[in-house]
Formats: C-alpha cells, sequence, structure tokens
C-alpha cells in the first residue's frame, strides 16, 4: 500500500499542492485523473521521491525518505511521461538498464525477463532498433517494459511493488492502450499495485479500481469511477456539462464529449 | 490470468517464435565491445613498443628485450647512451602519453555522460582553461603565497593547483547549465566559453606579472606537449590519473541510467547527487593531472568516446575502458608524429591532435545536429 498524507508541494515559489493525501492498494489500479495543471504529475513524482514536499509518503509502512534509492527502487518503477536520450542506445540497451538495480538472478533469466518485458508491451522485434529513432509511443512503450524489468515480480519477499505510470497511454494507437491498461491490470491481479496518471475517462472507467479526482492541486473525489464520475463532479471538475452515461452490460461509466455543453 | 496471456497475439507460430530469439540479440552489442577491447589492448601494447623503439638512436626490441631480461648476446648489447636514451627519455614519454592520453578520453566521456550530451569535453568547455589558470597561479604567485602548498606537496603542488582550477570550472559550469535536472547543451557551450576566456584573461594577467625565471618555467610547462616527459611527471601526475581511471567504472551503470534523465536514474536506484559529485571531482582530478604534466592537449576527449560509440554504443561499461585504451594509443601515436615529421624539431602534440580533430568535430556536428538537441 502506498499512503501519501497531507503533501504540500511548491515548485518555483508558486504552491501546486496543497495538502494532498492519496491512497493506493496493493491489488488495484488506482487512477489519478483531472485536468491540466491540477496537480496529478507533481503528486506523482512526490510519490517517486523525486522532489521535496511537505507531510509523508511511505510504501508498505516505509516512510520514503528513509529509504535508499535502490531499496526505493524495489519497491515501485516509474514511468515518465517521455523520455528523450542523446545517445545512440539499443532497445535492448535500454529496456536491461531497469534490470541492472535488482540484479540477482543469473544471465539467462535476467535476459528472459527483459525480452518477456519487450514482449508484454507488444515490442517484440525491436530490440535491436536504435531508440532514438522510434515513434513516440514505441518509445514511451520501451520504457514502460524498462520500468517492468524493475519490478519484474508483483510481489517480492510478502512486499506488494508499485508501478508508477505518468499517462501511459497518451501516445498510443487504441490497440496498445488496451494492450497497456491489460498489463497494468494484470500486475495487479499477480499482486501489485498501479498508481497511473490518466486523460482518457473511458479507459478510465474500464480499468481503475480507484479514481482520483484532483482539481487546482486538492483532491476534489475519490472512490471507485461509479462514484467519481458523475454529472457533477465532471462539470465541477472540468468546467463543462456532460451527460455521464453506462454501458448496459457492466454498468461502467462513460462520457462522450459530444454532449458537453 | 497466466503471464501468456498478456502477451499480445500469443497465437503465433514457432517459426515467428524463434526469429524473435534472433532479433532480441540483435540489439546486443557486448560481444563486439568486448572484443574490441581485446583488440585494443593488443593495439595499445604494439604502438607503446613501436613508440619505444622509434627515434633516431637505433634500438630494436628484440635489443631492449633481451637488455631488460639480462640476455644480452655478444654485439647486441645496448650503449649506454641507448639504454638512457630508451630509459629516461623514451620510456617515460611512451608511459606518459598512455596516461594522458586514456585520462584524456575517460574524462571527455564521463563529462558527456554526465551532461547527457556527446559534446561536452574538459578541453571544449573551459576545464582544461581552470586547470591551466590553477597551475599558472601556482607558477607565478607560488613562492609569495603558495608557498606552504609547495613544501606540504612537494612536486604533486602543480597537478594538485590544476586540479583545484578545473574542479571549480566544472561545478560553475554544471551549476550554470543544469536546472532542476535538465542539462541545456546551449548554456553549457556558451558558459563554457565564457569561463573558458575568463580564465584565460586572468592566465593572461598572470603572464604579464611574471619574472623571467617564472615566464621561463610558463613557457616549459606550456608547451603543450609530451616532450618534457620524466619519470618526475610520471610520479607526479600518475597517482591522480591513475585514481581517477580507477574510479570511473564504479560510475558506468549510473551513468547509463543517467542517460534517461537524472529522475530516471533515481527512479532506477542511483544515488544520483553522489553519481555526479563523483563523475566531477574525476573529470577535474585526470585533466587537472594531465594539463599540469602536458599542457592543453584538445579533441581526444571528444573524439575517441564518439568513434567508439558509432563501433560499440554508449554502454559506459565497455565504452570507458575502451576510451582509455583508444586515448592512450592515439596520443602515443600522435607523439609519434609530433616527434619524427620535422626532425630534429617537434611539433607540439597539441597541434597533431588538433589538425585531426577539429575537422573530425566539425564532421560529428553535421552529421548528428538532430541527436544533440542542437
Amino acid at each position: 500500500m502506498i499512503k501519501a498524507t497531507n503533501l504540500s508541494v511548491r515548485l518555483s515559489g508558486t504552491q501546486v499542492l496543497h495538502g494532498v493525501s492519496i491512497e493506493a492498494a496493493a491489488g488495484q489500479l488506482t487512477a489519478i485523473v483531472g485536468p491540466n495543471g491540477s496537480g496529478k504529475t507533481t503528486s506523482l513524482k512526490a510519490i517517486a521521491g523525486e522532489l521535496p514536499y511537505d507531510g509523508t509518503v511511505s510504501i508498505n509502512g516505509h516512510n520514503i525518505a528513509t529509504l535508499k534509492p535502490w531499496e526505493l527502487a524495489l519497491k515501485r518503477a516509474v514511468l515518465p511521461q517521455s523520455t528523450v536520450i542523446s545517445f545512440p542506445f539499443t532497445v535492448r540497451e535500454i529496456v536491461r538498464m531497469g534490470l541492472s538495480v535488482g540484479a540477482k538472478a543469473d544471465a539467462a533469466d535476467t535476459d528472459r525477463i527483459a525480452r518477456d518485458a519487450l514482449e508484454a508491451v507488444d515490442l517484440s522485434g525491436f530490440a535491436g532498433r536504435f531508440y532514438q529513432e522510434l515513434s513516440g509511443g514505441e518509445q514511451q512503450r520501451v520504457q514502460l517494459a524498462r520500468a517492468l524489468c524493475q519490478i519484474w515480480e508483483p510481489v517480492q519477499h510478502g512486499e506488494s511493488a508499485f508501478l508508477l505510470l505518468d499517462e501511459p497511454v497518451s501516445s498510443l494507437d487504441i490497440r496498445h492502450q488496451l494492450t497497456i491498461m491489460r498489463l497494468a491490470k494484470n500486475f495487479c491481479e499477480r499482486g501489485g499495485g498501479v498508481i497511473a496518471i490518466m486523460h482518457d475517462l473511458n479507459l478510465t472507467a474500464m480499468f481503475a479500481d480507484r479514481m482520483i479526482m484532483m482539481k487546482a492541486g486538492r483532491v476534489h473525489a475519490t472512490g471507485h469511477p461509479n462514484e467519481v464520475m458523475t454529472n457533477a463532479v465532471m462539470e465541477a471538475v472540468f468546467g463543462c456539462a456532460m451527460r455521464v452515461n453506462a454501458t448496459p452490460a457492466g454498468n461502467v461509466p462513460f462520457v462522450l464529449p459530444h454532449t458537453a455543453a | 490470468m497466466p503471464r501468456s496471456e498478456m502477451v499480445a497475439g500469443d497465437g503465433r507460430s514457432q517459426s515467428f517464435a524463434a526469429r524473435l530469439k534472433s532479433d532480441w540479440h540483435m540489439g546486443d552489442r557486448s560481444r563486439l565491445a568486448q572484443l574490441l577491447i581485446l583488440v585494443l589492448i593488443v593495439v595499445a601494447a604494439a604502438m607503446f613498443s613501436t613508440s619505444i623503439m622509434t627515434g633516431a638512436a637505433d634500438a630494436s626490441l628484440g635489443n631492449v628485450l633481451r637488455w631488460l631480461i639480462g640476455m644480452e648476446g655478444a654485439g647486441q648489447a645496448l650503449s649506454v647512451r641507448d639504454r638512457i636514451i630508451i630509459l629516461d627519455i623514451r620510456l617515460p614519454r611512451a608511459v606518459l602519453g598512455l596516461m594522458v592520453g586514456a585520462s584524456l578520453a575517460v574524462s571527455g566521456a564521463v563529462m558527456q555522460g554526465l551532461f547527457r550530451n556527446p559534446l561536452a569535453d574538459p578541453g571544449l568547455v573551459g576545464v582544461s582553461s581552470g586547470a591551466s589558470l590553477g597551475a599558472v597561479l601556482l607558477i607565478v604567485l607560488g613562492s609569495s603565497f603558495f608557498g606552504p602548498l609547495f613544501t606540504i606537496f612537494g612536486f604533486y603542488a602543480l597537478p594538485i593547483a590544476a586540479f583545484i582550477g578545473g574542479l571549480i570550472t566544472t561545478l560553475l559550469l554544471y551549476k550554470i547549465a543544469t536546472r532542476s535536472g535538465q542539462t541545456s547543451v546551449a548554456t553549457m557551450l556558451l558558459a563554457g566559453i565564457a569561463l573558458g576566456a575568463l580564465a584565460g584573461a586572468v592566465t593572461g594577467v598572470l603572464i604579464f606579472m611574471a619574472d623571467d625565471k617564472q615566464l621561463r618555467d610558463l613557457t616549459f610547462w606550456g608547451l603543450g606537449s609530451l616532450a618534457g616527459a620524466n619519470w618526475m611527471k610520471i610520479l607526479s601526475a600518475g597517482p591522480i590519473i591513475l585514481v581517477s581511471l580507477a574510479v570511473v567504472p564504479f560510475l558506468a551503470r549510473g551513468l547509463n541510467a543517467l542517460t534517461l534523465g537524472e529522475a530516471a536514474a533515481f527512479h532506477m536506484g542511483i544515488p544520483v547527487q553522489r553519481l555526479k559529485n563523483i563523475a566531477i571531482v574525476s573529470v577535474a582530478a585526470s585533466t587537472g593531472a594531465s594539463v599540469a604534466v602536458s599542457g592543453g592537449i584538445g579533441f581526444v576527449g571528444i573524439v575517441v568516446p564518439h568513434v567508439l560509440r558509432m563501433l560499440i554504443g554508449p554502454d559506459h561499461r565497455y565504452l570507458l575502458p575502451a576510451s582509455a585504451l583508444l586515448g592512450g594509443t592515439l596520443l602515443i601515436f600522435a607523439d609519434m608524429i609530433a616527434r619524427t615529421i620535422v626532425p630534429p624539431a617537434e611539433l607540439p602534440i597539441g597541434i597533431i591532435t588538433a589538425f585531426a580533430g577539429a575537422p573530425f568535430f566539425l564532421w560529428i556536428l553535421l552529421r548528428g545536429r538532430s541527436h544533440m538537441g542542437l
């Protein structure tokens, strides 16, 4: 379980988070949703431990401020929004970088993990390609494979590991959006936890177990997508009146931009 | 859900799976890199021996070896003059060339990894100028201001002064060019030019102030060549260079991760701040030591890592040792050209490396503009 309590963050003099509290349980896909500039990425960065914050963040009961970088790396992996590199690494070399942290198994085993991770993001056959020559969506999937390698076993020594994903499907085509969301869901089903920043409300409704709706640096609403995705919340958070509907079979909420007033 | 289900398209045929396996190995350049390192070791040894045998006095490798193991046959004995030439002139010169070349190439590679950019080079961004300033400060103001330094550090004083000059420049450059984990290439190069010019100006003032004896010392020191190589210089700079060279392999994995950005490297478990501190100190130390014993020798630090990245890729675990070997080999080679091209005079080696390196650098710029964020 990841527990962030009362997070406040100032970035170059401006307060961007005002006492945000976020919980993400193992076995669940927790989606953070909200308008641009509402503090989603800042929250995720604070939880990842990469920027200074007031408040506390703990993973499985360990305060992350007391953990060394390599200890943190075994408990959580992070997918940033986009990664630009200036050296000609191949896809294989990038994916294997994720391995070097928890490297414990023998060489053949780590090699298999890296290959399986690449296959899981549907990039088999891309190992020899240069990262810099891939499309944005392909690069994003390479980075996800790299992050997956880092915590390949969702449960290690009885502790759940967490994937922190910043807009994991933002530059993907619809088929790969589904591939990646299923992959994240699968990671939760095998005992891990996922926190994902999402923009696509309908994918969020389909896959999220819990939804955290942010607005202006605060948490506006929390709960199951069925509870959070309501006409009132949509209008209050995004400032446009839209009708939320539900699919007949699974009662999954969806919202069409066509309905915006 | 079993793992096979999370993989897209699991109904593929066996032959396709076999092809995937081979594709996977296409991205693997580690075997190639290991092979290249072996080749470079052989080439470096060959270049080293050739350099010892090359010169006006005739001393063949066979004779030298026989003399070294004490098995000289009749008529093969080395004259005293030849022994002195080999032991006190050519051997220290080759050793110094190997060390300085390795140090220049490795500090280039580490600095490029630190700044996440293939254009960063201690010579290019003012670190060498800062190191020179440190050395000149010591020579000119030495007796009056830094007397105690000489008594404490003896002949290590010059490399240490150059190291401090280089360290201050590198720290300033990093502070100026890097904001919240992002390094601006344009800022880095321009700030490097400014810092280099500033250091050069102060150096100019000091030379202006220098008396005749100091001027002679400065001229000797600033020739930018291996001509003054002797065992004393090797003893003074060698330990610093060797320690830096011994430390950097431990930075390799961290520098690889740093390619993806400081945040990503931290996510992967790298203690980023410590990595940067060690990298900055080791670059400044090896640049300072090199500058102290051989003056400014340009372009080795940028050309060598670049050529190697094209051959074996940017993985620092292989790039760093290969850079050391190729840098040492090339500098010994350049030095052989420098001392044989206009006999009996010698060209400063910096001229040779600039003639070869500057056009190459322009070619890198033209070829790789899109990849370097320019």
